[in-house]
């Protein structure tokens, strides 16, 4: 299973310019809303801007977490939500550790990025990329971002502050 | 209509009473939103006499019909109000976030009337609007504020907020908004503050829709394909605009000495290549912004140490070369003092470095500065300075007043050395090196001012966008810096276009420098997201009638050609030294060919009837003796 896919962005490259944001909103509910997007764009000094992504984990709390079985992992691995299932009752919404899944308040349903790569190749600085685990480790052989992210976690996951 | 939110928000200080409206889409079509929305509501609220810091002055916020959309660049809001530091128009713009927050709460506008006793703030959670208690926070500086606010309601809000400066009624504040963007010019934050407001906290979690769903993206594809394809853009992205120093000294429109001359001897030291040596962290955007000219920058040890924005090249000649500093880290430590604070950086500097001529022609002493020595490049004197002036502490509570009034007080001739229009400090742009600036500082509503016209295209080689805007046959002379002839039609065209601009929440960044966008891109862009069927000549129209309604507003208050004037300096005295040397600023031709363009009268600088009518502003123009 170490073949799954996530999206994943370098803090030090992001501008904040929140394209991505965007791009998601517009690209699956045809408005321009933050709260409609399953990209969040986080700004903490010194100088950091965090684009956030469902982390794909081998786990997967969410699919779990939820009474009425509406996430599910299809056979390429990404977890998708199934609208006729989900009644948005948010157990997903709790369960995920990196705070990647919301309730559409228009739909009432869960809504978490399934790797589409609509926001990768629009961003204008290639801060984000598609990767997995063992790809990302490689890539990040000084091991910056990780610590740039586990410095940051508490205020990157913090469900309260995104009330 | 698509694209916007749809309310109004007005809130009235001495009752503490919210009210909001729908957004009028008649004057919508008249005046779009951003500055021309400000620019008619204010026009018929705030009348001649009114004090600009009374509770009778009128102060909106308001986004662009574009902010919040998709399109490069769309993260702008404006400011208005009469302002304190010209007694005229007082206009300014930021980028951000805010701005589009706001829209996502619902609003696309916040109107403020009235004056509370006690220091309030607005507080808005989508539906949910209040005036809140501010005790707490007057007193607080811009990120100290951003940081309660943010502790209390919520990580994700995003604050608009003035610091001691606009407490402080210094008349040259800032209303600052997610920390370090600035409305600065015009003063703005002393009139909030003398309506006793902190700040504005919004969080939004609503949507903007749009009126072409299904081609809205592809055409946002091809704008984005075309701003990262523009020469300029790495550029940007490496510099923002700190690199200006050596363009401008290469040029000779350095602003240097209080603008004795346009060269500095220490510009290497305060360029953007020394920025980027030593102190640049990392370039940030705003809001949908592709061009990533904001900079995070750290100066880690010493006097000047601090982390944070970085300034732009408005600020590295104001705070520097202006001042005749090559003192790198204060000038960045400097600028964010006035972040801090909540200050104009470029009327800081204007009314510093006048007050080293001053001090140099031995007309301002010891005795006046309290024993401060206003020596060329002083540059801890310019740091102390920033503070005191915030604080409205000693000799900074006269250069709180800015240059002009400054000089109104002191006497003695120092008035010769106020760089002003209309009462406000020049800008960066020395213009005997550039006739085109020297003209759009006289004509510019808010007073001195590089953005209201904002006529780059003399700038650095646009000759190509001068034969598609204009025509060949205004080339070479409109092309050239040194040379008066066409610059009166070279500013008029600009203005129309950059109040619209304004208009629509974007920036001038992308839409005029480099001027990627024009007309048709807007036009296009306001059909897929507002649904609004405008052709350019609409748009240049609504252009000009803003331009025509600011000059109402300020002819209402006995503007005319004598004030459309700048220094003496700058007309009279030839250019020192460098590429400029021996030019002056031919002004009074420029100043014709400008009117007559306008339609305007020649003699007194006011619109004739046949203008007012042709740009459908006789309502507006009633009970003003205007030349037939
Ligand atoms: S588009 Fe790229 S630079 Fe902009 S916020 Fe997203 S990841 Fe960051």
């Amino acid at each position: 299973m170490s073949e799954l896919k996530f999206v994943f962005g370098d803090p030090d490259t992001c501008t904040g310019c929140m394209i991505c944001v965007n791009v998601c909103s517009m690209y699956y509910f045809k408005v321009i809303s933050p709260a409609r997007s399953k990209v969040r764009v986080i700004r903490i000094e010194p100088g950091l801007d965090f684009p956030l992504f469902c982390r794909n984990c081998e786990d997967a709390p969410c699919i779990n977490a939820c009474p009425e079985k509406a996430l599910s992992r299809t056979s390429k691995g990404i977890v998708i939500v199934n609208n006729r299932k989900c009644v948005g009752n948010g157990a997903c919404v709790i369960a995920c550790p990196y705070n990647a899944i919301t309730i559409n308040p228009d739909t009432g349903k869960a809504i978490k990025c399934i790797q589409c790569g609509q926001c990768v190749k629009r961003c204008p600085v290639d801060a984000i990329w598609t990767t997995t685990e063992e790809g990302l480790k490689k890539k990040d052989s000084d091991g910056r971002l990780a610590r740039i992210y586990d410095e940051q976690k508490s205020e990157l996951y913090n469900k309260e502050a995104s009330k | 209509m698509k694209g916007v939110a749809g309310t109004i928000l007005w809130a009235d200080m001495t009752n503490r009473g919210i009210e909001k409206k729908p957004i009028d889409e008649e004057l919508v079509k008249k005046y779009l939103l951003g500055a021309g929305f400000l620019s008619k509501v204010i026009y018929d609220m705030v009348p001649p006499g009114t004090d600009p810091l009374s509770s009778e002055n009128v102060l909106g916020i308001a986004t662009g019909l574009l902010t919040a959309s998709m399109f490069p660049q769309a993260s702008r809001h404006v400011v208005a109000a009469l302002s304190p530091l010209t007694d005229v128009w007082g206009e300014s713009h930021a980028a951000g976030f805010w701005g589009p927050e706001l829209k996502f709460a619902g609003y696309d506008a916040v109107m403020f009337t009235g004056a509370s006793e006690k220091p309030l703030y607005l507080n808005i959670a989508d539906d949910n609007v209040e005036l809140l208690d501010a005790e707490g926070l007057w007193g607080k500086d811009v990120f100290e504020t951003d940081d309660i606010l943010r502790e209390r309601h919520g990580k994700e809000c995003r604050t608009l907020a003035i610091g001691q400066a606009g407490e402080n009624l210094v008349r040259f504040a800032a209303i600052m908004n997610d920390r370090d963007r600035a409305s600065a010019r015009s003063g703005l934050g002393a009139v909030m503050g003398s309506k006793k407001i902190k700040a504005i906290c919004v969080r939004g979690t609503g949507k903007i829709e749009v009126a072409d769903e299904k081609n809205y993206l592809s055409h946002m594809d091809e704008f984005y394909r075309r701003m990262l394809a523009n020469p300029f853009t790495p550029g940007r992205a490496k510099y923002g605009t700190t690199s200006l120093v050596e363009l401008m000294q290469h040029i000779g429109r350095l602003p240097s000495y209080n603008m004795k001359q346009g060269v500095f001897e220490g510009y290497e030291k305060i360029s953007g290549d020394a920025i980027n040596a030593q102190y640049f962290v990392k370039p940030r955007a705003d809001f949908s912004c592709l061009q990533r000219c904001a900079r995070y920058t750290k100066v880690s040890s010493g006097p000047y140490a601090y982390e944070g924005g970085a300034p732009e090249f408005e600020t590295q000649s104001s705070m520097g070369s202006r001042c005749g500093s090559d003192n790198l880290e204060s000038v960045l430590y400097g600028h964010h003092l006035s972040n801090q604070y909540g200050m104009d950086t470029i009327s800081l500097g204007g009314t510093i470095s006048w007050a080293m001529e001053c001090w140099d022609e031995g007309l301002i002493t010891a005795e006046d500065t309290g024993g401060l020595e206003l020596n060329w490049g002083n540059h801890e004197v310019i740091v102390k300075l920033t503070k005191m002036i915030a604080a409205r502490e000693g000799f900074g509570d006269l250069l709180a007043e800015g240059s002009f009034r400054a000089a109104q007080k002191i006497g003695r001739g120092t008035e010769k050395f106020v760089m002003h229009v209309k009462k406000q400090e020049f800008a960066g742009q020395e213009p005997r090196a550039q006739k085109s600036m020297g003209l759009a500082a006289a004509t510019a509503a808010r007073g001195a001012d590089h953005l209201y016209a904002f006529p780059v295209l003399d700038e650095a080689g646009f000759d190509e966008d001068i034969k598609k805007r204009f025509g060949e046959e205004y080339l070479p002379e409109m092309a050239d810096r040194l040379n008066p002839t066409y610059k009166g039609i070279m500013v008029k065209e600009c203005e129309d276009y950059m109040v619209m601009i304004e208009s629509v929440g974007l920036c001038k960044y992308g839409t005029q420098i480099p001027p990627e966008f024009f007309y048709d891109d807007i036009a296009l862009t306001l059909k897929i997201h507002n649904g609004l069927d405008l052709t350019r000549d609409d748009l240049q129209l609504i252009g000009e009638r803003i331009v025509n309604l600011n000059r109402l507003f300020n002819v209402r208050l006995g503007i005319s050609r004598k004030d459309d004037q700048i220094p003496k300096r700058l007309t009279d005295e030839p250019a020192p030294l460098g590429p400029p040397k021996g030019q002056v600023v031919e002004l009074n031709q420029m100043l014709d060919e400008y009117y007559e363009q306008r339609g305007w009268d020649l003699e007194t600088g006011l619109p004739f009837m046949e203008t007012i009518r042709r740009v459908g502003l006789e309502e507006e123009a009633k009970g003003i003796a205007l030349p037939q």
